[in-house]
């Protein structure tokens, strides 16, 4: 009983999620740590982890270059500014696109899972990513579609 | 609304010495916290942290503090007992507000204290202070693993919790709010497993907590806050055994209006006035529980309530009963031309037909097995200890006032009547007809007067009148004894009550002596107002109230307030930032559960 508009549900979860992830991303910036490090990896005493060899590539671009945290913090503001929405967002095809949200919250999971304090945003996205899904899946269309046509369609 | 956040926050006194000391008191738990880590000579290892340890020590200790008041506004029955005698420490019946507010502030000491654990377990890495990783602290040990799923809980409560899912699915907001059984058994055993400790492994002792508290030195904040845990589980378990009692559907009326009367019979349920219950009804629905308005007085020898289908559940239960919407629309049409028939025949009583009690028999299916849980709501006994009492009912408001004027009018029958000299009831509503049964019941007490002084009905009508209605009033209305729309003898208003002018005009007609026979004006006279409904009105009322009082009569204001969830209710406004929001405001008494048709008499 009770109907559940999936992706009004999912837009918070977005929101929560993408916020998470923006300040996870800026800690990140200044504690720097590549989250899988530990699976070839040797522990110092003192010093933590010593990543192996083979994952120079992450640590480049998340330890001596904090590429993807700055990836992450964009994508969430960029996920924010189309959920929130942003008035330039409002009323774009862009706003009342569910398919949209999924891959933007894809690449969030993609990027938080990553680096060190992403993880729970990229758990949170993927309960954003299940809801949006769920309402693509029983045909929701976002309410305000209609007010999104443009001047001439809604004459 | 209207007044500026400032203004609401620091210069209502109430509301300031609140934030003064929930804000002040949360501050002072961080400032201990942090400060009892940062000089705690044995804890000298952690302090290498530095800040972050002792933000996530304070900002835990908050957080404990917050896990021990969240469950304090929902024990349902204590606060039933002891809030009327506390009625002035707690503002109205704001105890899901209050909920909310701790709520908020979980969240941000959350975001706090997860984000210094972040720093903490990274350094705690880095400088081998415990010889663990990062990685292992998080996710195998128990405070980071209640931790994250606590937070995994905290979303899908908040989001779900969110006024506009609330509205569009209760069941989700009620389902996913019992995920606080866990979070609650996560919080308690969150600092488990000796977290806190000046040794670089933990001490673990073979009895019970199973921990040493030579070695672990958690602030053990657990021992505290589990009580009101414990003592809201145990009245759930309570609240279940109470339900089971034997309850028994007598008899199921259906109105003309629409609305559906259920009388059940619960010897052991006691109830005053004004009170309001949970009705479960497992044919409909194994789990839920709805609340509403008790609409019997508590000398009639059953409790009823009076539910509209308006809801999927209360549709559901309509046809569970066999009175589904056909049947209530046939029903409707038919009562619409008796009404019009009685008018003609000009009968003691016009009416809009007769309700129609439903034969079990003629649907093949016995009644529905009901249970009921409560009563909760404080009681409106104190009518009778003024000598005049004004009661306001604004839309939907005015459900808690059938059992009331019912009671009033039993006293008024046994001669019980206290200190009540007068009653004059006023019922604001957008359109009467979506209450007709609350106009029988009107009727009812209205015919049943002796004395024309004692109860005086006003009925105002807000919506907009078209001219056909106009008309129609105009031509019905000129030498009719009753009134057209309402059938009451009290004549219909139309707009809005001035409520100054009113208690103007009251105030004059009781310092001379007309609106009570035989006071002089060296009494001093109570007028009690009894207020529900939206806010905005309750405003104008009580400043109406304050400017009236004199030396000789004293005007008191009680907000009868509620909080409830129906989508199909009006105030979308009004109500932003309480419980629900309304949507329209047609319909009665059928509210949900959880979020809680609260009511009470200050």
């Amino acid at each position: 009983m009770g109907k559940l508009i999936w992706h009004e549900y999912s837009r918070y979860v977005s929101i929560t999620a993408s916020v998470y992830t923006v300040w996870a991303g800026y800690f990140g910036l200044l504690y720097r740590k590549f989250f899988w490090d530990f699976v070839n990896g040797i522990r110092r005493n003192p010093g933590g982890i010593q990543p192996a060899k083979q994952d120079a590539f992450f640590i480049n671009i998340m330890v001596k270059a904090p590429v993807i945290q700055t990836i992450s913090i964009i994508l969430g503001l960029v996920i924010l500014a189309l959920e929130y929405p942003a008035p330039f967002m409002k009323g774009t095809a862009v706003h009342r696109s569910l398919i949209t949200r999924v891959m933007l919250l894809v690449f969030q999971v993609f990027f938080a899972i990553l680096f060190y304090q992403g993880t729970n945003g990229a758990i949170w996205s993927l309960v954003a990513i299940f809801g949006y899904t769920r309402a693509i899946m029983i045909g929701e269309v976002m309410k305000d579609a209609k007010d999104n046509k443009s001047k001439r369609e809604r004459a | 609304m209207g007044e500026s956040w400032f203004h609401r926050e620091f210069l209502t006194p109430k509301r300031l010495a609140f934030n003064v000391f929930f804000y002040g008191s949360h501050l002072a738990f961080f400032v201990y916290g942090w400060h009892s880590q940062a000089t705690n000579n044995k804890l000298a290892a952690l302090n290498g942290l530095k800040f972050s340890v002792w933000t996530s020590r304070g900002a835990g200790l908050v957080l404990a503090y917050d896990g021990g008041l969240i469950l304090l506004p929902m024990l349902r029955n204590i606060i039933r007992v002891i809030r009327p005698k506390l009625t002035w420490l707690f503002p109205a019946d704001e105890n899901i507000w209050f909920h909310r507010q701790v709520a908020y502030s979980m969240a941000f000491w959350a975001m706090i204290h997860t984000t210094a654990h972040y720093v903490n377990f990274i350094n705690v890495e880095r400088t081998q202070v415990r010889p663990q990783l990062a990685l292992q602290i998080h996710y195998t040990q128990p405070g980071g693993i209640t931790g994250h799923f606590m937070l995994l809980i905290m979303l899908l409560m908040y989001t779900t919790a969110h006024h506009k899912i609330r509205n569009q699915c209760f069941e989700a907001f009620w389902y996913t709010h019992h995920l606080a059984f866990f979070f609650m058994i996560g919080l308690y055993t969150h600092a488990t497993g000796c977290f806190v400790r000046d040794s670089a492994n933990p001490d673990y002792i073979p009895t019970f907590p199973f921990y040493s508290t030579e070695h672990c030195l958690g602030y053990e904040s657990w021992r505290f806050i589990i009580w009101p845990g414990l003592i809201y589980f145990g009245e759930r378990v309570y609240r279940e055994i109470r339900a089971r009692r034997a309850t028994k559907l007598s008899k199921l009326l259906v109105h003309p209006s629409g609305a559906m009367e259920l009388r059940i019979n619960k010897p052991s349920f006691k109830y005053t006035a004004g009170q309001w219950l949970f009705i479960q009804v497992p044919d409909v629905s194994r789990w839920q529980w709805h609340p509403f308005t008790i609409t019997s007085a508590p000398e009639d020898p059953y409790v009823s309530v009076h539910i509209r289908q308006v809801g999927d559940w209360t549709q559901a239960l309509g046809e569970r009963v066999g009175a589904g919407p056909s049947v209530v629309a046939a029903l409707t049409q038919a009562a619409m031309k008796g009404g019009e028939k009685d008018e003609k025949d000009d009968t003691l009583f016009g009416s809009r037909g007769d309700f129609v009690e439903l034969d079990p028999s003629s649907v093949n299916r016995s009644l529905p097995v009901t249970r009921i849980d409560g009563p909760y709501g404080a009681p409106a006994e104190d009518v009778f200890n003024v000598e005049i009492a004004v009661l306001v009912g604004a839309g939907i408001g005015v459900t808690p006032f059938a059992s009331i004027l019912k009671h009033i009018w039993y006293r008024q029958r046994s001669g019980h009547l206290g200190s009540l000299r007068r009653v004059e009831f006023f019922w604001i509503c957008r359109d009467a007809p979506s209450f007709g049964w609350f106009q029988s019941l009107l009727q009812e007490v209205e015919a049943a007067q002796a004395d024309p002084n004692f109860l005086r009905i006003n009925i105002y009508l807000t919506q907009k009148i078209g001219d056909d209605m106009l008309w129609n009033i105009a031509v019905n209305d000129a030498g009719a004894d009753y009134d057209p729309l309402t059938l009451l003898r009290s004549r219909t208003m139309f707009g809005r009550p001035d409520w100054k002018s009113i208690y103007g005009r009251m105030r004059q007609a009781i310092d001379s002596g007309q609106y009570l026979p035989g006071t002089n004006s060296e009494l001093k006279t109570t007028v009690g107002t009894y207020f529900c409904g939206p806010t905005p009105i309750a405003k104008a009322i009580k400043e109406a109230t304050v400017q009236n009082s004199s030396a000789s009569v004293n005007f008191t204001f009680a907000k009868v307030s509620f909080e409830g969830r129906e989508v199909q209710f009006c105030y979308a406004d009004i109500y932003i930032g309480a419980l629900l929001s309304f949507v329209s405001c047609t319909a009665a008494t059928h509210l949900r559960p959880g979020a809680i048709y609260v009511f009470y008499v200050g």
